[in-house]
């Protein structure tokens, strides 16, 4: 049972973590360094760093967010990461989406553990 | 800089490396510089720099093959389910075919025509198949069932008298001719009829699978 929950914590972490990138990219462009420390700071959200390089990759081949290098105070260019046009519309969706997905489930989770 | 933090860090970078040896090298290079540039900055931002430190920055960032996992985008534990597949052929659209087949037989016409209706608003077959399943044939089996019915009665059996042969069922008809045209027509029918709902039935399974693939 603690092996399917895990498996299913690690799924629904994995299935939402493009939102939460799109979400920190909502506002502002961020390069690749900050948007992965503002994502581990967050408890239970990303267990392995290096992860959301390839994600990152792949929203960006799938036209979510756009990239350009930037020169950076110290060190090497950054590659900062902005939203496109399809990434904000896709953000909008899922909040949507969300908002009621959550509202449901806690409509019953919440309840049923305050009894 | 101490040389055994560069060490570990260049065992972890050639393991990633090693992990998407499969990858085009342009993704491969860029993948391993993100990888690279990231643990650079952390290095950067540790306020003394052992060994500890290292091990507990790298094992932050995963293990390599995780990485690759996730660059190819399954990991087995994520790949899409084949569950849709068997929403998709689900009980109505089961009970469509059988209604379509025999509900004719059950409630004359109106068994039919729910099985028609079933049919219709069923997302797993296309306009063409369902039209093919409502013309083919108009009623399913309850049609050459009727139509037999229809002939049994028109000719006329009866026991004969005799005790001797009262085992022989003797029946007249509209003549041998006739009643051999209808029991082909009646053979037809059935015949086109099941085949027609095999056919759905199977084109139920793989439309699912081509609206999953």
């Amino acid at each position: 049972m603690v092996g399917t929950q895990d498996a299913l914590l690690a799924q629904m972490r994995r299935g939402t973590l493009q939102y939460c990138v799109l979400s920190l990219l909502a506002d502002e462009e961020r390069y690749g360094f900050d948007l992965v420390r503002r994502l581990a700071e967050m408890d239970g959200m990303v267990t392995s760093e290096g992860t959301i390089y390839p994600l990152l990759s792949r929203l960006r081949r799938d036209g979510l967010v756009e990239s350009n290098w930037q020169e950076s105070p110290s060190g090497p260019p950054r590659r900062y990461y902005r939203l496109t046009e399809r990434g904000r519309s896709a953000l909008d969706g899922f909040r949507l989406e969300w908002r009621r997905f959550r509202d449901a489930v806690d409509h019953f989770v919440e309840r049923t553990e305050s009894k | 800089m101490s040389t055994s933090a560069d060490k570990l860090v260049e065992d972890y970078l050639d393991r990633l490396e090693r992990e998407l040896a499969d990858f085009p090298s342009a993704r491969r290079r860029e993948l391993v510089q993100e990888i690279s540039e990231h643990i650079a900055e952390a290095r950067a931002g540790l306020e003394s720099e052992n060994e500890a430190e290292i091990r507990n920055l790298l094992d932050r960032m995963g293990d390599p093959a995780d990485i690759a996992a996730e660059a190819r985008g399954q990991t087995p534990e994520t790949a899409p389910a084949a569950a849709p597949v068997e929403r998709r052929s689900g009980a109505l659209d089961v009970a469509a075919l059988i209604l379509l087949l025999i509900g004719g037989l059950v409630i004359p016409v109106i068994g039919w025509l729910v099985g028609v209706v079933l049919l219709w608003i069923s997302s797993a077959w296309t306009a063409r198949q369902k039209l093919l399943g409502t013309l083919v044939v108009p009623g399913g089996l309850a049609l050459p069932a009727g139509l037999l019915l229809v002939a049994g009665s028109e000719s006329s059996c009866y026991q004969s008298p005799i005790p001797a042969a009262r085992d022989h069922i003797i029946c007249s008809s509209g003549g041998n001719s006739g009643q051999i045209v209808g029991s082909i027509v009646v053979a037809l029918l059935t015949a086109a009829s099941i085949a027609t709902i095999v056919y759905l039935g199977r084109r139920m399974g793989r439309n699912a699978e081509v609206a999953t693939a």
